[in-house]
């Protein structure tokens, strides 16, 4: 990820910042600047609350590149309160605490590093809510 | 149906680790083959499919390096991508001009030169086939996009991993009949379960390998008369909104459903009118699901009819009968053009060990983008 495309993409990275199209009402993420279900250009800023439940997960031992040093990590699909379902990395969390339908929320992790003095890249991580 | 096109001459490179060979060697290769194959005819168009190069750091404007590097001199020439299904969207946009009748005859070669890259750089350049942003910058490429889908699979349908296993099988069960074929040997279940673990439960042995190769197709406005030769009979192409959420919550792949389904139609044929098959087969999730979307098993049974040898080469569906992508190889870039080359020698007659007898119809389908894009010919 290049330093300018992840500075692009900050608000949706660090804060989950998505959009609410003002026409049908459709709750987007990442951030759209055309509404994917009705085409409206009418579409406003709406932060996603960053709960979520784990829809499906594997555990990765063969990394892409900027990856490795992470390896072995939880790949998972996380389905958000609101509806969409991303992509996200799980953390701070143990093997046996990793099970279909667990409550996860959002933190802010490094997501990926250029070598020892690139950039390094923030973004969303997801762990497990603590109970209560 | 209109007039259909002819496969008049076909080409194919050994899907091998060719280190003497170049990217556009690999298209050049490919393409004499099958301008050799085709006799007098000769293209005034070349469309070269290819989906790594660029990011690889390899040549750009692929069409017209390659139609250069032949020697056809003052020609039209263009350069298709979409992911893995780079080759049969370039063979589908020929077709189109043939079918306009803008040219007589036209060249049509994909290629791609893996083993060039480093591995974790490969993967990353692949991932970029997937989502750039929210996916492969995530973490997520193929493998792992593959691995979460199985996951989901098997506790859906209620299927142990170990049975992904008769889809590899099948795959190297012909693949070792295919001189060209990369990994030309019989897989054992015992190769399989052992095999290390990539994104669990998806191992090595659920993925197809990268390797270098090419292939090319010659077409031709058909001349109408009932020959032997082979001609498109159906095609067609479709893209559904991206992402790899959608297969793997819904285990069905749209675009390639829809694809298979509007090819036959245009070809006026069912399934059950194929003598073989040659469907997406990047990974043992992506096998299962095109299987399924295709129409040869229902959902969640595609494992349990690999395992009853209903895809073999002897069985009422043949399927990958010169080893798939697991078997044979996967270049990206190259893979819709093997499948139709392959199709093509089945239909000639000319398979070898592998051929099925009496073949006289085949469906070939190539996928990109985890099934975002789907490209379907229908031969005969
Ligand atoms: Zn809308």
């Amino acid at each position: 990820m290049h330093f300018a495309r992840s500075w692009r993409q900050q608000s949706s990275n660090l804060r989950l910042v998505g959009s609410r199209c003002t026409s049908c009402g459709a709750i987007l993420f990442p951030e759209r600047i055309r509404c994917s279900g009705c085409g409206s250009t009418e579409l406003e800023d709406h932060r996603l609350s960053g709960r979520g439940t784990i829809f499906t997960v594997t555990t990765v031992f063969e990394a892409p590149r900027g990856f490795e040093s992470q390896v072995p990590y939880f790949a998972a699909l996380v389905e958000l309160e609101e509806g969409p379902i991303i992509c996200a990395m799980l953390t701070d969390v143990d093997r046996e605490d990793v099970s279909v339908g667990k409550k996860v929320t959002m933190v802010t992790r490094r997501i990926l590093a250029h070598g020892d003095d690139g950039p390094i890249i923030y973004a969303y991580k997801f762990t497990p809510e603590l109970a209560g | 149906m209109g007039d259909r096109i002819e496969i008049v001459g076909i080409g194919r490179t050994c899907a091998k680790e060719r280190w003497t060979r170049g990217l556009v060697d690999l298209t050049v290769e490919a393409a004499g083959a099958a301008l050799d194959d085709g006799g007098d005819v000769s293209p005034s168009a070349v469309i070269v499919s290819n989906a790594l190069g660029g990011a690889l750091g390899d040549q750009q404007n692929l069409g017209t390096f390659t139609a250069s590097s032949i020697g056809l001199g003052k020609v039209e020439a263009h350069s298709v991508s979409c992911d893995e299904a780079s080759g049969g969207g370039a063979l589908r946009l020929a077709s189109a001009l043939v079918g306009a009748g803008m040219h007589e005859a036209v060249l049509v070669v994909g290629a791609e030169k893996t083993s060039d890259a480093l591995p974790d750089e490969l993967e990353t350049v692949r991932a970029n086939g997937l989502d750039a942003t929210r996916e492969a910058g995530f973490g997520f490429g193929p493998a792992v996009a593959s691995g979460l889908g199985m996951q989901r699979y098997g506790a859906e349908h209620g299927i142990d991993r170990s049975l992904f296993y008769h889809l590899a099988s099948t795959a190297h069960l012909h693949g070792a009949k295919n001189p060209f074929a990369f990994l030309p040997w019989e897989l054992s279940f015992d190769q399989y379960i052992r095999s290390p673990i990539v994104a669990d439960p998806l191992t090595v042995c659920d993925l197809a390998p990268n390797c270098d190769g090419g292939a090319a197709v010659l077409i031709r406005k058909g001349s109408g008369k009932s020959s032997s030769s082979v001609h498109i009979l159906g095609s067609a192409s479709v893209s559904v909104p991206t992402g790899i959420s959608e297969p793997i919550t819904s285990l069905s792949l749209p675009a390639a459903a829809q694809c298979a389904m509007l090819a036959l139609r245009d070809a006026g044929l069912s399934i059950e009118d194929l003598s073989l098959l040659d469907l997406h087969d990047s990974s043992s999730f992506i096998a299962a699901l095109s299987i399924e979307a295709v129409g040869l098993a229902k959902r969640g049974e595609a494992l349990l009819l690999a395992r009853d040898g209903h895809f073999r080469f002897d069985g009422p569906a043949p399927l990958w009968t010169f080893g798939g992508l697991k078997a044979r190889g996967n270049a990206p870039g190259a893979d819709g053009l093997y499948q139709v080359v392959e199709a093509t020698l089945q239909l000639r007659g000319d398979a070898g060990k592998g051929q099925i007898d009496g073949a006289d119809r085949a469906l070939v389908q190539c996928l990109g983008s985890f099934g975002a894009t789907a490209v379907t010919h229908v031969l005969g």
